[in-house]
Order: structure tokens, then sequence, then C-alpha cells
């Protein structure tokens, strides 16, 4: 007898709340007067920012200028297919003060730099100033490896052999006369990038440790000679060539070129005749994209983006029409029962 | 088999006392022996060692198409020109689903090993140079001999040369065999039996130098061909001398054997016959398997798609001096375009989903547990919880259409009761002879005053005080010989415990009827081959066991022929089906009048639900017993299987010119809670079927009982059916009428006037059909009823199929199976359910009484038919709605988040670029979506247990496959190509034109989709258990603390390239705009999801609140009707149990080989047999 007891309780199931599926448990129990307020609320939140980010996006100034010059009449046109250095310049006029900081971006589209080939051909830890990998890239690089003689290039690949080499210079007419906007260049890029992603070598002077390696083809002169005034801002930390080897997502894109904060200039632009002054040495004309200067303030949400708050705001209003919808429908089932 | 090459067949050799020789001497002397011929005894079921582990399990895994797809994948991307995410991220999971599968198998392989080493320990007597020595069972060689003492189990197949008890008999019990309880007995040559016994035995023994010649290892378990040759002469050997491995010894002191077959090589016939259990599908994985393809399909097509929009990009960009234009491989767009396509191949593959084989076992396994561990599932008495064998069918248990069950054992108890009995045509035991007289006192609470007895224990439960008074003052001799007949004709054993026999039978029949013996006076004492020992009121006598005349399916009946002491008359006694001994009585039979009686009792009793067996007794001559004995010692050895004919008609000569006796009747009570299960299953919309062996009548009335047929319902007969399926096929112009979605109205119309005005619910609601075995089979030669008949049948309440063979049961689940698309389920308890389990979509066994052949082929087992409730109900509707919502979940999460690569890839030259960053993809899966769902998956309610018994339509949906049909995944599916949409193109909006780099739209994508599928999780759970909002936060926060780690300079510093997202989530955290980006997109992809389920809530809060007080209300009325027709009259809380109980050969070791066969032929046997009669 005593035996058969413990043999039931040996294959009796444990009575806790997990082995009987009774764990204690909070069931929401929805109803039409929970639902039907819930969308209406969500609905409005949405409208609420869609229109909030809508306003911000309208109150943000933006200059755009195409300087591509594919029509006859632009300036630039006579830049287009040359390949020899060229200038160019156009003017434009701000109606009222442009208030700053006003950010000055370089824009490119049809440029698909997230073509995947594209942008993995470049040496993560040759960028990172390991110098083995100046001697030997990574094959990622290919073509743009080594050079016809062989040689290492560094930086290698097609990323920083495309590198953006415009550039420009914004002049203010004031009383007739042309004053240049200073343009600043500094923390333009990811702090990340500046400080940790991208390091030169630890050799003294620079230029020593590229020897044995070549410059990307594309370029006109060697990395270590970006900057030749500011060693901060030479050789792999250049704040131009790191803004360029962030990859664009998209096809259309912008890059931030520099920042106008000092001087006269520190509170905005002021209204009035602009000048824009364009190095034009990069080549967009053969795939048919174009080439833009971008003026814009930003705002907390950034540059101007109205596509964000319309989108919020065609999202609620779907909310807020789907719950019309259903008290229609909850209603019509009420008058139903009712009767 | 192989029975007709008998002579040449017997290549085993095995010689006693010589491990010499089956070591060594065996190679030489014969070259077809080689060494490794005869092994030791150790068994070896594991499959792993050290070395082969990790190939057998790769080679095992890798069968998959699965896996093997992930493999391809990892191949794939270690090549540099196509990989478009670097290798580690799809072999990680691979290595993980890998190694969980591994460890699983090696776990249970560990298991195994242990058992094997517990079981190779075991210790066993050997005989060692003429004494015994403790051995292990792993050093038990061929050729030794054993000694093994009482309960002791068997080490190896061994024959038996000689035991302790006389005439060398010894029992063993085969319950790790067959599953049967009742105790077989075995019996040495009388050769070996004479000389081993004769002298000291360990001396004797040692010298025994015995030769056997038997079959080559095999798997037949209850025959065994070979002979001994020993001292000159040779003996044949059967089964009845063998002792299998895996056997217990009982009651026998000591049995000594020689080995003959060891477990190394699986050569034991135990061994041979480890089968599998056939891997069953269900069909939701079979649509779920589709739709996989079919996303693998697609995946390649927009792979192809997209590989041709790579090559006229490429085609564009060589035509341009781009800064692109070097990038295309060796300058051939075509090529570059073949790349693509395995590129893309790589990045759309994680929308196939590799954790989701090994996720759906998890939760498998996990409900399978639950329905193993729910207490109301739990049986006391027999201490044995519900319990899913087969895993992975448990949401198919929501599914079910179809329950087809049995009878006996299953709808009933299998306890087995004699009420009545009929003798010389005096019916005892009737209702008029209760004191009471009233129906109430029918329960049989007082029991007879048996107290001059002094072997009664109570356990009779007829009362018929004219029987015993007739019995004791031993008024009437063919009283007498009923009860010995009943005392002598059977096979029970008897096992003395504590001064009382206790019986051990293997049909519940004959322990009953003696058991009613005993309780009456005639107790059976014990037996031995040749003598059986009765005690008649008190008188102890012996009776010589002459023969025994064999049960078998076709014969129907057993019978013993004793030599009566003291007279030294020769009787008959032979009991069986009705009409298998009605035919074989005198012609002139001097109790004509009594036989009349009998039949009018026959027929009584089966109305009454209860089973008959006649009992027949015949005086044999002297003269006639010794020419029948020689013609059968001579058949007996023929040992061909014309022996088994030519007895056969031995038998025949000799049951002739039979006496009647009398009539048993046995009752078999319903289980508790059956009619109640069946109501509430019927309402559930599941279509009960009764299959049964036994007789129309005793069929009907059990229907009647369990609630299966209404009292006022309509039974449709073969006759009717026929008739209306010839109209149909005769008249094709009115094909309509059974072939429309409305047969039954129709059906009526042609045939019924007076139900052709019902309404078409009432009808259905009251129609039963009632078919037997014998239509079954005309109907089984026209195949094209088949239809006609499940669309009828499918508008009936119930189905009623009596007098079927076990293989018509699984015709007809084979029947509904084809023309159905309905999941059906088969419930039985016996070995004549075997094939009806196994052929239908789920079997259950039913743990009863009888041996455990249903529960060993079943894919759950349970102690109680009601518990059919829990487990369909509750367990199946949760599991299947866990299982639907996890599967389809699971699809949309993957899908979703890995299409997004196609719209992202017009955007990016078709360049095969990753929108996220690798680790996210790696970690998406496992880490950020896989926990909520499993929580899901493992703890979704969406009504309560008590609910889903209370509201049984809420089954429905379930049979409907509301959930699962491949429309609603195929819409799961769009939903989910929608969400990539969304994932991927208000991302873009936003960051089109602007200074946003790539990495900060990955990851802001990635927190879209994190968001997205973790707000579609919250939609559909319904029971939020403290796991489930556990996982949901860890789920979300691991997805934060994960990025910033993938993006940390640690990371970035000690590998560049692998972690080049350094502080991309550092400064996207904190920019509004990504985080308004990522709130937009994710509600934006899951409004539709969150619409739909708010419309549900507004229109479904109506209707569910009407369907339940609708239901209320038909409920009330119906349960008021339903007493209001109550009849009183017919026994129906009552039901018999099939067939007649088998006479099982007990001098022969045949008994264990038609164990099972004996039971399926049951119920076919007596139910045509009764039913013969009563058309007769």
């Amino acid at each position: 007898m005593v035996k058969e007891e413990q043999e039931e309780s040996s294959n009796r199931p444990d009575n806790t709340a997990f082995t009987q599926q009774r764990l204690p448990a909070w069931q929401p129990i929805l109803s039409a007067s929970i639902v039907i307020p819930m969308f209406l609320l969500i609905g409005a939140a949405f409208i609420g920012v869609g229109v909030a980010l809508f306003i911000t996006s309208r109150d943000i100034q933006l200059q755009e200028l195409d300087y591509t010059g594919d029509d006859s009449e632009h300036p630039c046109f006579k830049c287009r297919t040359n390949t020899e250095k060229c200038t160019c310049s156009m003017t434009f006029s701000i109606p009222t003060l442009f208030k700053g900081p006003v950010f000055f971006y370089y824009g490119l589209t049809n440029y698909f730099q997230n073509q995947r080939k594209y942008g993995a051909s470049k040496d993560d830890n040759q960028l990172y100033g390991d110098l083995n990998y100046f001697t030997s890239p990574s094959t990622d690089c290919d073509p743009y490896t080594r050079d016809s003689k062989n040689m290492p290039i560094v930086p290698c690949g097609a990323l920083a052999n495309s590198m953006f080499n415009d550039t420009f210079t914004l002049s203010h007419t004031v009383n007739g006369v042309q004053k240049i906007v200073p343009l600043d260049g500094k923390g333009i890029a990811w702090w990340t990038d500046y400080n940790i992603k991208y390091r030169n070598p630890s050799i003294t002077p620079l230029i020593n440790a590229f020897n044995g390696t070549k410059k990307p083809t594309n370029w006109p002169k060697p990395i270590y000679e970006l900057d030749t005034t500011d060693v901060y801002n030479n050789g792999f930390i250049n704040q131009d060539f790191l803004v360029w080897m962030r990859r664009a997502a998209l096809p259309d894109f912008r890059k931030l070129y520099r920042r106008i904060t000092h001087d006269d200039y520190a509170a905005g632009l002021p209204a009035g005749n602009y000048t824009l002054t364009i190095a034009y040495n990069y080549p967009v004309h053969s795939f048919n994209g174009k080439k833009k200067v971008v003026l814009s303030n930003v705002s907390w949400m950034g540059g101007k983006n109205d596509f964000l708050g319309i989108a919020y705001i065609v999202v609620g209003s779907m909310c807020v029409v789907m719950s019309v919808v259903m008290l229609i429908v909850y209603a019509r089932f009420k008058f139903a029962e009712d009767v | 088999m192989s029975k007709e090459d008998v002579e040449s067949g017997l290549t085993w050799e095995v010689k006693a006392n010589s491990r010499h020789y089956h070591k060594h001497k065996q190679r030489k002397s014969f070259l077809c022996f080689t060494w490794g011929r005869y092994s030791d005894n150790v068994v070896r079921s594991h499959k792993y060692s050290l070395l082969t582990f990790l190939p057998l399990t790769l080679f095992e895994q890798f069968q998959r198409a699965a896996n093997i797809y992930f493999l391809l994948m990892v191949v794939l991307q270690c090549v540099p020109a196509i990989s478009s995410i670097p290798w580690y991220i799809t072999i990680i999971p691979l290595l993980v689903v890998l190694s969980v599968r591994g460890l699983k198998d090696l776990a249970s392989d560990m298991a195994r090993r242990r058992c094997d080493s517990e079981i190779n320990s075991r210790p066993c007597d050997v005989l060692v140079s003429q004494s015994f020595m403790t051995a292990q069972w792993k050093d038990v060689c061929v050729g030794d001999l054993l000694r093994i003492r009482r309960d002791q189990i068997i080490p190896a197949d061994l024959l038996l040369l000689s035991s302790s008890e006389p005439h060398s008999l010894c029992y063993v019990e085969t319950a790790d065999i067959d599953g049967e309880t009742n105790l077989k007995y075995r019996q040495a040559l009388g050769a070996t039996h004479n000389e081993l016994t004769s002298h000291p035995s360990e001396e004797a023994l040692g010298a025994f130098n015995g030769v056997v010649l038997c079959e080559e290892p095999n798997n037949r378990l209850y025959t065994f061909r070979g002979q001994l040759q020993w001292q000159g002469e040779c003996f044949l050997l059967e089964n009845e001398h063998v002792l299998l491995r895996g056997t217990v010894l009982r009651n026998t002191d000591f049995a000594y054997g020689l080995t003959i077959y060891t477990a190394t090589g699986a050569d034991t016939k135990i061994l041979r016959n480890c089968g599998k259990l056939r891997a069953k599908r269900t069909q939701l994985e079979e649509v779920f398997n589709k739709v996989v393809i079919g996303i693998v399909l697609s995946v390649l097509l927009a792979a192809l798609l997209l590989a041709i929009g790579a090559g006229v990009f490429s085609y564009q960009v060589m035509t341009q001096t781009s800064f692109l234009s070097a990038l295309v491989v060796d300058g051939n767009p075509a090529y570059n375009g073949f790349l693509v396509y395995w590129s893309y191949i790589i990045l759309l593959s994680p929308a196939m989903p590799i954790a989701l084989y090994i996720t759906f076992e998890v939760i498998h396994t996990i409900h399978s547990k639950f329905i193993g561990w729910d207490l109301e599932m739990y049986w006391k008495q027999t201490d044995k919880p519900a319990e899913a064998r087969n895993t992975s069918l448990s949401e198919e248990l929501g599914q079910v259409g179809y329950l087809l069950s049995d009878k006996t054992g299953t709808l009933t108890q299998n306890r087995l009761l004699l009420r009545q009995c009929c003798i010389a045509g005096q019916i005892y035991g009737k209702y008029d002879e209760l004191c009471g007289t009233g129906s109430q006192a029918a329960d049989y609470s007082v029991p007879m005053d048996l107290s001059w007895n002094p072997f009664s224990s109570g356990g009779l439960r007829m009362f018929s005080p004219t029987l015993v008074e007739t019995l004791r003052g031993q008024r009437c001799p063919v009283t007498t010989q009923f009860l010995s007949a009943l005392a002598l004709c059977h096979t029970v054993m008897a096992e003395w415990k504590e001064g009382s026999p206790v019986y051990q039978a293997a049909s519940p029949d004959e322990e009953t009827l003696v058991g009613a013996a005993r309780e009456l006076g005639w107790v059976f004492l014990s037996r031995t081959r040749d003598f059986v020992v009765v005690s008649e009121l008190g008188a102890t006598r012996q009776y010589q066991l002459l023969a025994l005349l064999d049960f078998t399916s076709k014969r129907r009946r057993m019978s013993v022929l004793v030599v009566r002491d003291p007279e030294g008359g020769l009787k008959l006694y032979c009991k069986g089906a009705d009409v298998v001994i009605l035919e074989r009585l005198q012609k002139n039979c001097p109790h004509q009048t009594v036989l009349g009686n009998k039949v009018d009792g026959l027929n009584l009793f089966a109305e009454a639900c209860l089973r008959t067996l006649c009992v027949a007794v015949r005086s044999v001559p002297e003269a006639l017993w010794e020419r029948w004995s020689e013609t059968l010692a001579l058949s007996a050895a023929m040992a061909t299987c014309e022996r088994d004919t030519l007895l056969e008609k031995l038998y025949d000569e000799m049951e002739r010119d039979l006496l009647l006796l009398g009539v048993t009747a046995i009752e078999d009570r319903l289980q508790e809670g059956v009619p109640e299960t069946i109501a509430l299953l019927q309402e559930a919309g599941i279509r009960v079927w009764v299959l049964t062996g036994d007789k129309k009548e005793t069929a009907v009335n059990i229907g009647y009982a369990c609630r299966l047929l209404h009292p006022e319902s309509r039974l449709l007969e073969w006759q009717e059916l026929r008739s209306a399926f010839i109209h149909e096929i005769l008249f094709c112009s009115r094909r309509q009428i059974l072939q429309s979605a409305d047969p039954q109205v129709s059906f009526f119309k042609a045939k019924q006037t007076e139900l052709w005005a019902t309404h078409k619910e009432m009808a259905r609601a009251k129609t039963s059909v009632v078919l037997t075995g014998s239509e079954l089979a005309e109907f089984e030669e026209r195949p094209e009823w088949g239809a006609s008949f499940m669309s009828l049948a499918e508008q009936c309440q119930s189905v009623l199929c009596c007098r079927v063979t076990p293989a018509q049961k699984a015709e007809i689940v084979k029947l509904v199976r084809k023309h159905t698309a309905s999941i059906t389920m088969s419930i039985g308890d016996g070995a004549n359910d075997v094939n009806m389990i196994k052929t239908a979509h789920i079997g259950v066994g039913l743990a009863g009484r009888e041996g455990g052949q249903a529960v060993h082929n079943a894919d759950f087992a349970v102690s109680q038919f009601r518990f059919l409730q829990r487990l369909l109900l509750v367990h199946g509707r949760w599991s299947y709605r866990r299982i639907s919502l996890f599967l389809r979940y699971f699809l949309f999460k993957t899908c979703g988040f890995a299409l997004v690569h196609i719209w992202f890839g017009i955007l990016n030259g078709f360049s095969a670029q990753s929108l996220y960053e690798t680790w996210f993809i790696a970690l998406y899966t496992v880490f950020y979506t896989a926990v909520p769902v499993m929580c899901m998956a493992f703890f979704e309610q969406d009504v309560s247990a008590e609910s889903s018994l209370k509201f049984p339509e809420l089954y429905k949906s379930g049979q409907k496959k509301e959930l699962s049909s491949p429309r609603k995944l195929v819409t799961y599916l769009l939903y989910a190509v929608y969400m990539s949409l969304v994932l991927f193109f208000i991302p873009c909006g936003v960051f089109y034109n602007t200074a946003y780099d790539y990495q900060t739209m990955a990851v802001t994508v990635s927190m879209a989709a994190t968001f997205a599928v973790t707000v579609e999780i919250v939609i559909l759970t319904k029971y939020w258990t403290k796991f489930n909002i556990a996982a949901l936060c860890v789920s979300v926060v691991m997805f934060f603390i994960c990025t910033r780690i993938t993006h940390s300079t640690r990371l970035f510093q000690s590998s560049p390239a692998d972690y080049f997202f350094l502080g991309v989530s550092e400064k996207a955290f904190i920019d509004p705009v990504v985080w308004l980006t990522a709130l937009l997109t994710a509600w934006t992809a899951v409004l539709p999801s969150v619409t739909f389920h708010a419309f549900n809530v507004i229109l479904s809060v109506h209707n569910k609140h009407k369907a339940f007080i609708r239901k209320q209300i038909l409920l009330e009325v119906e349960l008021t009707s339903r007493f209001a027709r109550g009849s009183s009259l017919r026994r129906s809380s009552y039901a018999i149990s099939q067939g007649a109980g088998p006479g099982r050969l007990i001098h022969s070791a045949t008994s264990i080989q038609r164990a099972e066969a004996l039971k399926e032929e049951k119920v076919s046997t007596s139910k045509k047999v009764q039913n013969e009669n009563g058309n007769g």
C-alpha cells in the first residue's frame, strides 16, 4: 500500500500555476469604448506632431542652387565637360535675414553612393591607420587597390577615389563690394569618425607613413596634403574626407560642406545679394547627375523636412477617419440590436 | 514467411556449454559462420560514441532541407564576389540550431547509454564449470546455461531446459513485450526435463551437451522454429520452449535455460521488434511548409528580377564614364547580374526563417508537456497522467472534425460483470428476482448471501437466490454441469495469494466467468499441464486435462477435453459465440424446448445490452478419444503450415453433437462521463462515430445510453441508404440531390415523407446512420458511393458502425479522410483499434485494462474517455490557436524584415546592399523578436479552460481552420510585404535628399522594424503573464543594448571591418527625426493589423454576446426536453462488451502468439455470429 501511494505521488503532475496553465495573467478586454477613443487619440496625437513638424519645417529657410550647368544659359555650362580647372560663379539674393547658424551643403543627385560594391570598396583597417594595410590593402578595394605599377593606393577603393572635390566661396555684396563670407569647416564630420574610426598613422611627419604608396588615381593631390595648414585636418581625419566617406543612404543626398558661424554672419546671412564661386572639378554630367549647393538653417528637428510632417498628418488623419468609421459601424450595430 | 524452407531455415547453431566452440571453433569448421556471429549480451542502443557523434549528428541534421538550405547560404556567403553579408551572420544561427538539436540528441543518447549500462550490469547466474556464478548480463554468451530466479528478468532469449516446477513448467509475464499483464506459461521438453531434474542439477546441466539448430534471429515474437539434437535424438522446438528476453519469471523458483540469441546485434526477438513510431505531419505544418517553399521560390524570383535590374544598371553605368563603371566586374553586365543574383539570394534568405523549425519543435514539446502536466487529465486509480507520445501533433487536436471511437473499453469500462445466465431454459438473475422488483434496485446494491462459500470474495453482481438454491441442492445436473464447464473450460491461471486463488487471465470475459463460478461454489483452484483442480461446493476434484482446443478467431470457440474423476468419463466442455455453438448442437437435442428458450434468452440478453456466450458439453466415447488423440499427435508433429488447418479440422470433428448447457450474459458499464463528453463534443461540431465489433442491437442501445443517438432520432439503415444511392446514381439528373450542399433534405424528399417538411437543422439533429460490417463490405465494393455517403453522414448526428473488423475500422477512417478535409481522430484501447489509431490523423490510446497495444501505437494516451473533453476543447483549441498565431507571426516578422531589401535595391543600383547592419540581421530573429512570440505560443489563452468547456462552439473555429487557412497565411504574407514597403519607403521619404547617411537610415529602419513587430505581438497577445511582459520588455531593451554594443568603440577597435557602425546609434538614438521616423514607420506598418483587430473587437463583441446568449437558451430547452423524453424502460445506462471470451490455448505457447489476433477477431466474430443468428 505504501509503495502504491509513493508511486502515485511520483506520477502525479505537479500542481503549479505553470503546469496547470493558470498563471496569473492580465487579459485586457478591449471594447468599442476603448478602441474608438484610442484610435481617435492616436490620430490626434499624430496630427499634432505632424502639424508641429510641418510648421517647424516651413520656418526653416532654404536656398538651393543647382550649378550643374546643364542649361546652356547657365554660368557653369562651360565647366560642364571641361576637364581642366574651371571656375564659375552664380549670384543669388536673399530677401530677408537668413537666420543663423547657416549650414552650407553640397548636394548630388543620381549618385549611387549606396551601391554595395562602391560602399564596400574601402579598407577600414587602413583608414584606422594600420600601416600593415598601407602596403597590402584589402581586396575589397578592387580595382582601386593598386595602381598600374602595382603600387598600393592609400586610401584605396572607389569610395575614396571618387571624393567630391568642388570647392566653393561665398561672397556677400555689400555696397557693391564683394565681402567673403567666412566658412567654418571644423566639426562638420562625426565625432566618432574624427576621433576613433579614422586615424592617421602615428608617424610624423605624416608624409613618411605614405612612403611606397600612391594617391588615388582621381585625386589631384595625395591624402597627406588635403590640408597642409592644419595637422588635425589632414590625412585620414580631414573633415571633408570624413564627410565624403560617410556614405549617403539614397541616390539623392546632401553633404555638409561648411557652416557659417563667424564674424558678422554668426546670426545669419543678412538680406542682400550673394555670389557663389565654384571651383568646378567634379564630373557628374556623364551619369546625368546634378550638383547643388544648399544653404539652410536648422531647427530642433534638423534640416527642412516637409515629408515627415505631412506623413504624420496623413497617418494621423487616417486614424481619425478610421475611428469615425468604427463609430458608425458600432452605432449601426447597437442600433440594430436595440431594434 | 519462411515457413516453406523449414529444413533449410535452421541455420543458427548453438552448442550448449561450449563458449569455446562459439568463440573459436565455429569459425574454422563452418565457413559461413564468422567469428562475429555469436556475440556477447551487451545492449548498445546508443547511437553515438565520442568519435562518431559529430559526423553522425551532422549527417542526420543535414538531411533536413532547411538545414541544407542554410548551409548553402553559408557557403555562398563565403564566396567574396557575391557575399552581400558576412558569412558569420548565417552561420551563427545555423550553429545554434545545429547545436541545440545535437545536444538534444546527445542528451537522449546519454540517457540511453545510462539505461544500457544499467541493463548490462544486471546480475544473473551463469553456469561456469558445473557451478553457477553471478555474472552480469553483458557477460552472457550464446550457449551459456543460465539460472533464472523468481521475478528475475530474463537476459537473453533462452531455451527452457527445466525448472523447479513439476513438468518443468514455468510462468512468464510478458508485459514488456505485448503489454499484457496476464501470465503465460512455458514448458521444457519432456526429455530435458526428465534428464536434468532427475540428477543433481548443476552437474547434469554442466554435462548437457545438446545442440540447438534454429532460425536465424528474427523479429517474429510468437513463432520459433528449431530442433534440439541431444543424446542422438532430435526434438522439435517451438515457441513454448523459449523464454524471451525482457519477460519476467513468475511463480517459479528456478528455471534453467540455454542462451540462444543474445542482445548484441539485436538478435533477441524483443530488440528486433523495436519499431519506430512513424512520423505524422500535421496539416498545418504541411500548409506551412508549402508557404515556406513559396517564400523561397518568391525569393528566387525576386532575386532574379533584381539581378536583371542589376545587369541593366551595370550596362547603363558602363556606357557612362561614371565613378561606378570600374566596379562592373570584368566589364560584363550579365556576369555582374549573375553575381548579384546570388548576393540577393543570400540577402533575402532571412525571409525563410532558420529558427522557425527549431522554435516550432520547442513549442510543440512544451504543449505536449502541458498535456502531460494537466491534473484534470490525471487518473488517480491507475496513477496515469495523460501522455503525448507524439509531440508534434498538438495543434491538430484543435481541429478535429471526426471522432471515431471504439466502444468496448473506450466508452465502456471493460469491467465485466456476470449479470444473468440462462441454464436449461431457466433465466437467472432477472429483475423480477430482485426483492425490490423496481428498476431502481437494478444497481445491484444488494449482494447475495454467499457466506456459505469460503472462497467467495464478493465479486458477484448477479442476484439470483434461485440459482444458488438449485446449485446447493444439486437438484439439476445441467446446472451443475454448467458451473463445471465455467470452472474448467478456460485458460485462466490461478496464483495463490494469502490462501485464496487470484486469477490471471488474458481475456476479461474468462476472468469474469471463472470468478462468477467461484462465487457460486465451483472454485478453480490450480492447474498444471495435465490437471485442473476444482473445488465443487467444497469437494476438491482433480480433472485430467486431455486436450485443450484452442480459441482462434476463425473458430470463435474453445473447448477442453477432460477426464472426469471418479467416473472416468470423458467430457468435452465448449464455450463460444452463439452461432458457432448452436450449429454444433445435437440434431435431436433432448432439450428442444430448452433450446428455444435459450435462443429467447439470447435475444433477451442482447436487448438488455448484455454480451452472451453459449456453453455446451459433450460426452466423448473412449474409443473416439483414442482414435482422435492419435491423429492429433500425428498432426501435431507435422510442424508445417498445413498443421493449423489440419488441427482445425480435427478440433471441428471433436466439437460436435454438443449439448447446450446455458448462456451467460456479461455486462460492461459505461465509463464515467461518457454521455456528457459525447454531447459536449457534438456541440463542439465534432461528429462522433462509434465503430464497434458488437452486434447491432447492443451497439444501438449503447448509442442511446451514451447520448450518441437521441431517443427520438431516426435511424437510417442500410436498405434506405442503399436505395438512395442507387437512386442517385441511376438518375443522374437528380444528382444534385445528394451532391448538393443539402443532400439531407432532398434525401428525405425522396425517401421519407414524414420528415419531409422538417427543418434541415432538426433533421440533422435527429438522424443517425447505423451500418454493419457486412453492409460496409458491400459499400467498399462501390467506391462511388463514398462521396455520397460522406455528404449524407455530414448531415447526420452520428454514425454507428457495428460488427466491423479492425481492418474495416481503418477503412472507415480512410473513407472519412478521403472525402473530407477534416482532421480525424481515432480513440481505442485494444489491439483491435491499433489499425484505426494508426490510420487517423490523430490516434488516441486509452490506457485501459486491455493490453498496451493501443497506447503504444497512439499519438496521445489518456486514461478516461471523458478526458477527451479537455484534450480537445482545452489543450487542442489552445494549441491550435497558439501555433497558428505563432506561425503567421513568425512569417510576418521575418518576411517583413527581409523583403525590405527588394525595395532598397531599386534605389541602390540593384547591388544587394543590405539595409541593415549585419549584426542586426543576425540578432533580430534570435534576441529581439523570438522570445515574446515564444511566450505567446506557450501561454496564450483567449478564453479560460472553463469557458472553453462551457462554450464548445468556440472549438469550431479550429475545424474551419479559421486561423490557419492558406488564404490567411497568404494574407499575412501580403501584410508582411506591405510592412516591408512601409519600412523602406517612409524612411526613404524622410531621408531623401538630406544629409542623413546610410548608417543612420539603417538604424532607423531597424528600430522601426523592431517596433513594428513588437506592436504586432502586443496586438496578438491576449493573455499577459509576467513572462510575456518580461520577454517583451527584455526584447526591446535588448535591441537598444545590443545595438549600442555592436556600435561601440571597443568592438570597433578590435575589428574595424566587422563593427563599422561605430557611433551610429549613439548619434541616432538622440536624434528626434530618427525617433519620429521610426515611430511613424512602425505605426504605419502595423496600422492594417491594428485596424483589423479594432474592427474585430467592435464586431465580435456583439456576435459573441449574442452567440452565448442564444446558446444558453438552446441548452436549457434541450435539457428540459431530454428529461421529458427519458425512457426508463431502456436499460441504457449500461453497455456490454464485445464478442465472445476467447479461449486461449493454455498448454501451447501459441497463446501469446495470438494475443493480438484474438482481440481483433473477438469483435468481428461474435458480431457476425450474433447478427446472422438474429437475421436467420
